[in-house]
């Protein structure tokens, strides 16, 4: 037996989660097909064809969102609804590798009041607005940061459209952060997954995931749920020598052909460990990718300072009473 | 404005916009608006520039942001130290506030160019307009003398020196003081400034361009007069010039002058001679010459000797001075033998470096002694062949007569300018010496009497501290990273000091009393000049020496030919 450190840092949890039930080592319950690119039965790792450069433009795209404040309503009659001010923002990172400049290419910034509350209006707090978002049902407190990430990816679409409409490069690649969801219908766009919660291969093909060295994919395979897809997994250099250390699983929009899916694979394979962030400066290394940690950073920083704001959100409450 | 720093009235930070650019020393000006007043204009120069990527955290991002994965932002920042504030109100600049670069008007109010009544041109700045010295602190209106410091060779101290003076004469601020004010320069290093009224044959129009940008004309020093001491062993007192045939006088003293004007002190003159006991002997022997010593025939005559030389008068000395009979009439009875012979063991050294420059041979009716009053304009005289002896019993004695005939006349004017060099071999900080006590008269009354000390010094830290404080113009040139760290350097901003350690020839900081922070010049390559190699035709005036320099009785060098003695028709 050997034993590995996770190079993720351990309050992130781990690039794989067991303990929610569903890990890499419980099979999901989804459809998979497996005999889209190579039959099964002739699995193995494949390296980017010789040749392949990744893309002169990648452009990346993740959402950032923070809570604010918690906020509890007093009703007319009594009752009491909590809510949440919450700040998000989402940005897009255009990495042109050809002229070696990274930039912001564009950011949107959007704050919320997430309430069930029926007559809670959109609150001012200083220099900036919580648009209401009324939620239904009862608005339970645990609920409300789930219902965030609604405007969130809305807004992760808007910023994603913007930057392809700026830029006329019909060879770009768009990466998003997470799984694609309502996100495919974007070209050229990939789905990049850092957390493996549940495991669709089933466990015979799990062995050449394992197997995969830095820099290879497995085939192509399909998942048949909702907000499935093409989809394959691909291990990325800087990690330490765990079974799963620096697996991602990517994934593309199930609308595009099968051979089409296996071109975006290649690409990515091509692509994404350039990205690949080192242990010592990321806490989610590798599969934390380096231009959007960058993004990360400077959309927290377009959020505000929180002290401010809660700050001007005590006193905007305080005053509307 | 940054709001990231704090914002000082004196100093505040400034983010440079992308798609421009502060250097350091560009002149920038922001308002900030008050209520119920007028608004507040601040005024500063930029002492320190930064660029930074925003968005970093690891040094080893940069080669992420190079290689264009990690979005990151170049920002610039530029410190700004205020240098005005109209009216004069002091509250920081509001962050956020918009800081732009100030031209024409608002930048010479920025660097108080607007309050100075007459300005002298002292080059450019690094934004390439003309920066200015307030005449009132050259002049002695209000302040008085210049320092110059900064290493040998790359500093150049002395054609900062010689361009000021330039400036001076020929920029009409000063009015007819300026047209009328004499300059005396010792050259002490090679023979770099005898070519002054010689017109530059590499001057470019580059240069002919930026004087111009001066206001002042791309020409040699007009009116210029060249003393050499006399060549050694030679019979004739012929100047001992290599490189500059013409329009050369000798200087050298007589020996009754010697007697009468007692300059045996400044044959003393090293720095710690004040302290030895023998000083009562030099003093008594002087007096003792002054009283007895008879001209005769370009000698002396003493004791009924006819002493026709240096040499014979020393010996003579000497000789009395060890006679039983004589040594208590010439040194005073309460000296010991010891004390005598420290004294002749000196006097008798000084032989070989004195001979030539005090004469018992040559026509007292020659024009030998430097006086600028009588001379040109402009007066150098020539120290680099000298021995460092005789270096110090020229200028201390030209000075202290220059110094006296100042005194006599009783007013300032017309000013006179003293260039020396190696101040701090001729005012050093510790000890006394007769050159020094004149020095030091020159840096405390010279401002009255219209004696303005131009100082150069390769370490300001050596020379004697009430000269230096007694400049109102501090000027700075390359320094050696030891002596920038002084305190005699202390009106320089940090960053300024480091500057200075790389300052480019050509290149000085200036420091005058009514601005803050010193100014960083740029003047002009000399439009004469300062070797034989660059030298164009000497002026016409000048070929007058070759004639008539054999000829010991003639008035050698008397301008132009314009002399008293000559019939007006």
């Amino acid at each position: 037996m050997k034993m590995y450190v996770d190079s993720w840092d351990p309050s992130y949890g781990t690039s794989f989660e067991p303990g929610s039930g569903e890990g890499p080592g419980s099979p999901s319950s989804a459809q998979v097909d497996t005999d889209v690119e190579v039959p099964a039965s002739g699995w193995a790792p494949i390296e980017a064809p010789a040749g392949l450069r990744c893309p002169d433009v990648v452009l990346l795209v993740d959402g950032v969102r923070r809570n604010d404040a918690m906020l509890w309503t007093e009703e007319d009659d009594g009752t009491s609804y909590a809510g949440l001010a919450a700040s998000y923002a989402a940005g897009v990172v255009r990495c042109d590798l050809g002229r070696g400049v990274a930039e912001l290419a564009d950011h949107r910034v959007g704050r919320g009041l997430f309430t069930a509350s029926p007559s809670a209006q959109a609150l001012s707090a200083g220099p900036v607005r919580y648009e209401i978002h009324r939620l239904g049902g009862a608005g339970e407190a645990s609920k409300l940061p789930v219902a965030v990430q609604v405007p969130l990816t809305a807004l992760e679409i808007e910023v994603s459209a913007a930057a392809r409409s700026h830029g006329q490069d019909e060879s770009d690649l768009l990466v998003v952060d997470g799984p694609l969801r309502s996100r495919r219908q974007l070209p050229r766009t990939i789905g990049y997954v850092k957390r493996q919660e549940s495991q669709y291969l089933p466990a015979a093909l799990n062995t050449v995931v394992t197997a995969l060295r830095p820099g290879q994919r497995t085939p192509v395979f399909a998942i048949g749920t909702m907000w499935g897809g093409w989809s394959w997994y691909l291990r990325l250099p800087g990690a330490g020598g765990a079974p799963w250390a620096g697996i991602v699983r990517v994934e593309c929009s199930s609308e595009m052909p099968a051979a089409q899916a296996v071109e975006l694979a290649d690409l990515s394979c091509a692509t994404l460990p350039r990205f690949a962030s080192a242990a010592y400066k990321d806490p989610r290394a590798p599969q934390n990718l380096l231009p959007i940690a960058g993004l990360e950073r400077r959309l927290r920083a377009l959020l505000g300072d929180s002290r401010v704001l809660y700050r001007a959100l005590t006193t905007a409450t305080a005053y509307a009473r | 404005m940054l709001g990231t720093a704090d914002a000082t009235p004196l100093q505040f930070w400034t983010a440079v916009a992308p798609g421009s650019y502060l250097q350091l020393d560009d002149v920038v000006v922001t308002k900030r608006e008050l209520p119920d007043r007028e608004p507040v204009t601040i005024a500063g120069v930029v002492t320190q520039v930064r660029a930074r990527h925003e968005g970093a955290q690891f040094d080893s991002d940069v080669f992420a942001i190079a290689d264009g994965t990690l979005p990151a932002q170049v920002q610039e920042a530029a410190e700004v130290t205020t240098t005005r504030v109209d009216p004069e109100l002091y509250v920081p600049p509001a962050p956020g506030a918009v800081v732009s670069r100030a031209s024409g008007e608002a930048r010479a109010a920025a660097l108080h160019f607007d309050r100075m009544e007459r300005r002298v041109p002292m080059g450019t700045g690094r934004d390439g307009v003309p920066v200015f010295l307030n005449a009132d602190f050259l002049d002695g209106t209000r302040g008085a003398h210049v320092s110059i410091s900064g290493i040998s060779g790359v500093a150049t101290k002395t054609s900062f020196a010689t361009f000021l003076l330039f400036s001076v004469f020929r920029s009409g601020q000063l009015g007819a003081d300026g047209a009328n004010a004499r300059a005396l320069i010792f050259n002490v290093k090679g023979e770099d400034l005898l070519f002054l009224d010689h017109p530059n044959t590499k001057l470019d129009e580059r240069t002919v361009a930026a004087y111009k940008q001066l206001e002042l004309d791309a020409t040699a020093f007009p009116d210029v007069r060249v003393y050499a001491p006399p060549r050694a062993g030679d019979s004739s007192g012929a100047p001992d010039v290599a490189s500059r045939l013409t329009g050369v006088d000798s200087f050298y003293w007589t020996l009754a002058e010697f007697c009468e004007k007692r300059l045996l002190p400044y044959v003393f003159a090293d720095a710690d001679d004040e302290r030895q006991q023998y000083t009562m002997v030099v003093h008594s022997v002087a007096a003792h010459l002054a009283r007895y010593a008879v001209p005769a025939e370009g000698g002396i005559s003493l004791d009924g000797v006819r002493l026709g030389s240096y040499e014979d008068l020393v010996d003579h000395v000497v000789d009395r001075l060890t006679d039983d009979e004589t040594r208590t009439t010439w040194a005073g009875s309460a000296v010991s033998m010891g004390t005598v012979n420290a004294f002749a063991r000196r006097l008798i050294s000084s032989k070989r470096d004195l001979s030539r420059l005090i004469r018992g041979d040559l026509a007292q009716r020659r024009p030998h002694q430097i006086k600028t009053a009588e001379s040109a304009q402009v007066t150098v005289v020539d120290l680099h062949n000298l021995p460092d002896r005789a270096q110090r019993f020229v200028v201390g004695v030209t000075l202290k007569s220059e110094f006296e005939d100042k005194e006599k006349t009783g007013t300032s004017r017309p000013l006179l300018f003293v260039v020396l060099d190696e101040l701090n071999k001729y005012a050093p900080r510790e000890g006394s010496s007769p050159i020094k006590e004149v020095l030091l008269d020159i840096a405390e009354r010279g401002r009255s009497l219209g004696v303005i000390l131009i100082g150069a010094q390769q370490t300001a830290s050596e020379v004697e501290r009430r000269i230096v404080t007694n400049s109102a113009v501090r000027v700075v040139g390359r320094l050696d990273p030891a002596e920038a760290s002084r305190p005699e350097y202390g009106f320089l901003p940090p960053a300024m000091r480091q500057r200075a350690l790389l300052a480019r020839p050509g290149t000085m900081f200036v420091n005058q009393p009514d601005i803050p922070v010193p100014l960083c010049v740029e003047f002009p390559f000399p439009a004469w000049a300062t070797r034989k190699s660059e030298s164009g035709p000497p002026p016409s005036g000048t070929m007058r020496s070759i004639v008539q320099g054999a000829d010991p009785f003639a008035v050698v060098g008397s301008r132009g030919g314009s002399s008293d003695d000559d019939i007006p028709f």
